[in-house]
């Protein structure tokens, strides 16, 4: 029973990072119809600019604040300048430009910081939490992790329905065509979409890091776990993201307890491929099939 | 006559690769009137106001809006000149609510207070909207959804409304209503109005002009009562 109450816990801290990514990965679906593979090689280099902040002043909040603000800009200039002349061309096209940044960016950061693991520091203690003797199999930092996750998705999710910005961002992603003739600078709103995107890419980055070390591949395996759960929720959908990240990692955490941690990457390709071959249009993805 | 137009088209070539679908077409539409853009399938009219409103990139031509040329702009400017594109059929964007379809047309307007005005301007013009505000647009009805985005065109504040087939698919009561709210606007609001339209003896009774297409030509234009009165080209190219 405390297992369970371990596993449990433990498995939604980590979800918590899979929606982030998630997260990520639905804001650029929704706007562009791409799906961005370099989500994770853009997440590990935030987090490089976290970590030389963060050597440089001693302060993790600096860093935190630095990853965030990167991944924005990261986001917004790479749609602007690599993203944008692949539109209106074979889909094919956007898929290998962010095959060939992913390769680009790992290839980057290695060149700039080096191959080796370099540990980064978590924000809170990751001593495990303790409730009258029973172990939570949490950790203060794990808290933090679900809180700034949720935060986040909360703020995006009142962006989205309440402010013009956010109507702008739905517009565009359900009609592009109807938005334009609208006036809407329908350009300007996909490059929010990615900065967007790269601010939740960055986010969950510097929140994993700590767990995994930092190196060139680091988020490789948070990136397909992370697409795993956006496949759950839909890909469509910023509510069937998080949905999508918290099953993926409560089941991981259960199949990694139970069963054994050497293969919990196996396990999530698993999920994937059953998902995929049971509902592909996921939990929150609309059946309405796709226009021409 | 082109200096008195709100909206002139001179010598505009378009279409989508391979032969053009427009092959030279000029109109020429005076401020405050409709002109109705009459035509069999194929002959170029929805390519028209494709054309205008900067989806098609004409190959040759001016496109004068009160004197400024749009051809080759984007759809968001010229849209932001002024031309509102009402498209045939799904322009409801079904995810979102009526409110927010009604919103989606001020954001190209500065000023939070402008914005909504407009929106309690539309409330008032179409009571009906302002009872369904909070359903999604893809609940409502066929005529519903196309006062819906009449009233989202409008919400632009446009000079020039292109109106592609709002009658498509309705009741004939229904027709009516639209084409009487057509023909409000051209008397409150003073818009200029292109009035594509498959039902041609309904175009020509509200419309002040009427131009006639055939394979991406205009055929005929005159006023819309000697269209209406000229039996063999109603015959000919009009089907009643």
């Amino acid at each position: 029973m405390q297992e369970f109450l371990e596993f449990t816990l433990g498995g939604i801290g980590v979800g918590m990072v899979y929606a982030a990514v998630a997260l990520s990965l639905v804001l650029i679906w929704r706007g562009t119809r791409v799906l961005n593979y370099s989500q994770g090689g853009m997440a590990m280099f935030t987090t490089y600019v976290a970590w030389l902040v963060i050597r440089g002043t001693g302060n993790y909040w600096l860093g935190f604040a630095a990853a965030l603000a990167a991944g924005l800009v990261l986001g917004a200039v790479l749609e602007r300048a690599v993203i944008r002349p692949t539109m209106g061309r074979s889909p094919l096209n956007a898929v290998i430009v962010t095959i060939g940044l992913l390769i680009l960016l790992e290839g980057l950061a290695g060149i700039i910081y080096g191959g080796q693991y370099r540990s980064f520091p978590p924000a809170f203690s990751l001593h495990g939490l303790r409730a009258g003797g029973v172990s939570l199999g949490i950790s203060p930092n794990d808290l933090f992790i679900a809180g700034a996750v949720l935060a986040a998705a909360l703020i995006l999710a009142l962006v989205f329905r309440y402010t013009s910005v956010g109507l702008r961002l739905r517009a565009t992603a359900f009609s592009p065509g109807v938005a334009r003739l609208l006036g809407i600078r329908i350009g300007r709103v996909l490059t929010l979409g990615w900065a967007l995107a790269g601010l939740f890419g960055a986010l969950a980055g510097v929140l994993v890091t700590p767990s995994t070390f930092l190196y060139p591949n680091s988020m490789d395996s948070i990136f397909v776990l992370g697409f795993t759960a956006a496949v759950i929720g839909g890909l469509e959908s910023p509510v069937g993201a998080v949905v999508g990240g918290l099953l993926l990692g409560v089941v991981l955490s259960y199949a990694g307890g139970y069963l054994g941690n050497d293969l919990v990457l196996v396990y999530g390709l698993v999920v994937l491929a059953l998902v995929l071959m049971v509902k592909p249009s996921g939990l929150f993805g609309s059946a309405r099939t796709r226009r021409v | 006559m082109s200096d008195l137009a709100s909206l002139a088209i001179e010598d505009v070539v378009a279409g989508y690769g391979g032969g053009p679908v427009l092959r030279g077409v000029s109109i020429a539409a005076r401020p405050g009137t409709i002109t109705a853009v009459l035509g069999a399938n194929g002959a170029g009219k929805t390519t028209l106001l494709r054309t205008i409103s900067g989806l098609v990139r004409p190959r040759a031509g001016r496109i004068l809006v009160d004197g400024a040329d749009l051809a080759r702009r984007h759809p968001e400017d010229v849209a932001r000149a002024g031309v509102a594109h009402v498209p045939e059929g799904q322009g409801v964007v079904t995810e979102l609510t009526v409110e927010e379809n009604l919103r989606l047309g001020a954001l190209s307007r500065r000023g939070a207070a402008v914005r909504s005005t407009a929106l309690a301007d539309a409330y008032r013009r179409f009571p009906l909207l302002a009872d369904r505000k909070r359903r999604s647009a893809g609940a409502l009805s066929g005529g519903e959804r196309q006062i819906l985005v009449i009233a989202r065109a409008l919400m632009a504040a446009p000079r020039v409304l292109l109106l592609d087939e709002p009658s498509l698919g309705l009741a004939p009561r229904m027709v009516a209503q639209v084409m009487d709210l057509v023909r409000t606007l051209r008397d409150e609001a003073g818009l200029t109005v292109l009035l594509v339209e498959q039902n041609a003896r309904s175009a020509l009774a509200i419309a002040d002009r009427g131009i006639v297409l055939n394979l991406g030509k205009v055929v005929a234009a005159d006023d819309a009562a000697a269209l209406a009165a000229d039996v063999a080209l109603r015959r000919h190219y009009l089907g009643f």
